[in-house]
């Protein structure tokens, strides 16, 4: 898919982002510079259109990355002379002046000015969420974390601030934590076609939002699961969700690569482990499949990692998109399997 | 048996320049003018404090917790109605907790529904006024005579109605007379003032009427709602659910719903 400016900017890779940030200066030539919001005006010239207030804030995003200030400040300049100072813009106005800062005493300079701004007005979304962006790239990762707790208290239906509160928790090592979390995105959005959500990578450009999130959270429990190094009732119980989390991200977006890889990854772990399905211990849990389904899933999940790295390393047409980085890990996971390699 | 004789009337064609021309042309700028001076009037909807945000959030999370069950397990589901059906029923997440249980604050004495009904009687009159006027002036100026023959029968009904003010009594109820010719205006006009306004223009009374008669959704947060019924009532529902995951069977569904 071309890159738009209609679209928000998060995961846009770096090559696609310079390409929007260098229409800059044609989208501000040929927008004019200011328009006017009086009602005897819009009788006259041509009515404004939603579209450019988004395509300027989505073009300050892709300017920021590619450093180009001047024209990200033009943009900002502009939508103050139309809203004013509220909170969206407010919150943009900040993130020009993070990425302009040159140190660390900046930072904590703007740090302040945000406080100062929640001060004034307490239920400040935007300028809230910028102040925990900051504190976590400034590394203070559990005032981020308690900062983004509070917000999540008055707000707790706000799948973006859950989706980031996962990512921290998994940082640092917190995995039930950032399940919980995880569950929440998926409580909001569970047939989303887009969460915005900048920590779970798009592998497929239509893989829709929610079976994303049903990925990422196997992964989590995959990743919770094996990092006690402890084989245990929990182990077990984590496993069969994080199967059944990768076979629903499957069942969602189909030759989903994530969901793929994970499938095997899990499969092929417990195969090796060789563990059989505890007795029923409690209604509450997800109990292992039986191995011989534990095996179909397996192979069924080579197979199709096996057809997407062929396909989409011989770039052929409707297989194109994956990340690159993806095919190859993919490759990589299948050329464990099988010594002698496969065929490309 | 005999047809009934078409009835027909010379009218001066001047009618048509003196009378329907100045009546739309009113008509159309009152509604113009009604846009603009609702706009005008209009104030900026008072940002939420934080502590009603969290009670509205708060119950929107309970609902989505109860619609969307379905996509967890049964232990952390279990786990976080426990959560919130004990904060609901504590009323934990109340904008005043102090006040639960007291009967809801009478609308009219909280000053922030009292903006709401401000704007509410500032349209009705936006509304009223104007159209006052206009009636009183047509029927001050150009009562008492038809200006034109409608192309489809109609029944005797509106005889009364469209031909006010003309003492003709077997007078086709087709003929209409200017006061019929404004309630077309008023009734017909929307689609003009959506290419002169846009979509969402206040001029036409019309479309907030229609709005007030269709069914009307639950109130959610307006005024005079109890929160705290709200809360027990949601909690009721999610203590009710039988709980059923997308996760039940799904490798069985994925083995059997795709082929290598």
């Amino acid at each position: 898919m071309a890159p738009s400016l209609i679209r928000s900017p998060v995961q846009l890779p770096p090559a696609e982002a310079l390409t929007l940030s260098q229409q800059a200066p044609a989208i501000l030539q040929s927008s004019p510079s200011t328009v006017s919001s009086s009602a005897l005006s819009s009788l006259f010239s041509a009515a404004e259109k939603p579209e450019l207030w988004i395509q300027y804030e989505n073009l300050i995003l892709s300017c920021l990355r590619t450093g180009d200030d001047r024209a990200a400040q033009e943009c900002l300049n502009r939508l103050v002379a139309r809203f004013g100072n509220n909170d969206r813009v407010m919150a943009l106005g900040g993130l020009i002046k993070e990425a302009q800062a040159q140190n660390n005493g900046e930072l904590e300079t703007i740090l302040k000015e945000y406080d100062q701004m929640l001060e004034q007005n307490n239920a400040n979304l935007p300028i809230m969420k910028r102040r925990i962006a900051l504190l976590r790239s400034m590394g203070r990762l559990s005032d981020a974390g308690s900062a983004l707790v509070q917000l999540l208290d008055f707000s707790p239906t706000d799948s973006e601030a859950w989706s980031e509160l996962s990512d921290l928790y998994f940082s640092q090592g917190l995995y039930p934590q950032a399940i919980y979390a995880m569950e929440e995105v998926l409580i909001l959005a569970p047939n989303a076609w887009n969460v915005r959500n900048a920590t779970v990578k798009q592998s497929k450009p239509y893989a829709n939002g929610s079976s994303q999130v049903h990925a990422r959270l196997g992964e989590l429990q995959y990743m919770a699961a094996t990092a006690s190094g402890v084989i245990n009732g929990s182990y077990q119980k984590q496993m069969a969700e994080a199967i059944k989390r990768f076979s629903r991200s499957i069942e969602l977006c189909d030759d989903y690569l994530r969901g793929y890889y994970g499938l095997k990854l899990v499969t092929k772990r417990l195969l090796k482990d060789n563990t059989k399905p505890a007795g029923k211990v409690d209604d509450e849990d997800f109990t292992l499949p039986d191995s011989s389904t534990i095996e179909r899933l397996n192979e069924l999940a080579t197979a199709k990692l096996a057809e997407i790295v062929r396909h989409s390393s011989a770039q052929d047409r409707g297989w194109k998109g994956y990340d690159a980085a993806e095919v190859a890990a993919a490759r990589e996971l299948l050329s464990e399997d099988a010594p002698s390699g496969i065929e490309r | 048996m005999a047809q009934v004789p078409v009835q027909t009337i010379h009218r001066d064609p001047q009618l048509f320049y003196w009378i329907l021309f100045p009546i739309t042309i009113v008509m159309i700028l009152t509604g113009i003018l009604r846009h603009y001076a609702t706009v005008l009037m209009s104030s900026a909807p008072k940002p939420l404090d934080l502590r009603s945000t969290r009670e509205q959030r708060s119950l929107l999370h309970g609902i989505s917790l109860r619609s969307n069950f379905h996509a967890l397990s049964r232990r952390s589901f279990h786990t976080r109605r426990d959560v919130v059906i004990t904060a609901y029923e504590s009323g934990a997440y109340l904008k005043d907790p102090d006040r639960k249980g007291q009967p809801p604050a009478n609308p009219m004495t909280d000053p922030s529904s009292m903006d709401g009904m401000m704007g509410m009687m500032k349209n009705q009159m936006a509304m009223i006024i104007p159209n006052t006027l206009i009636m009183s002036w047509i029927n001050a100026f150009f009562s008492g005579y038809v200006i034109m023959k409608l192309p489809f029968p109609l029944t005797i009904k509106f005889k009364s109605m469209l031909q006010a003010g003309v003492g003709t009594k077997d007078m086709d109820p087709r003929w209409m007379s200017s006061i019929s010719w404004y309630f077309l205006c008023m009734f017909g006009l929307q689609s003009v003032f959506n290419f002169l306004l846009g979509n969402d223009n206040a001029a036409s009374q019309m479309a907030q009427q229609m709005g007030q008669m269709g069914p009307q959704a639950p109130q959610m947060f307006g005024p005079g709602v109890d929160p705290n019924k709200q809360f027990l009532a949601e909690a009721e529902n999610l203590a009710v659910i039988e709980h059923h995951s997308v996760l039940d069977g799904v490798e069985q569904r994925l083995l059997e719903g795709i082929r290598i």
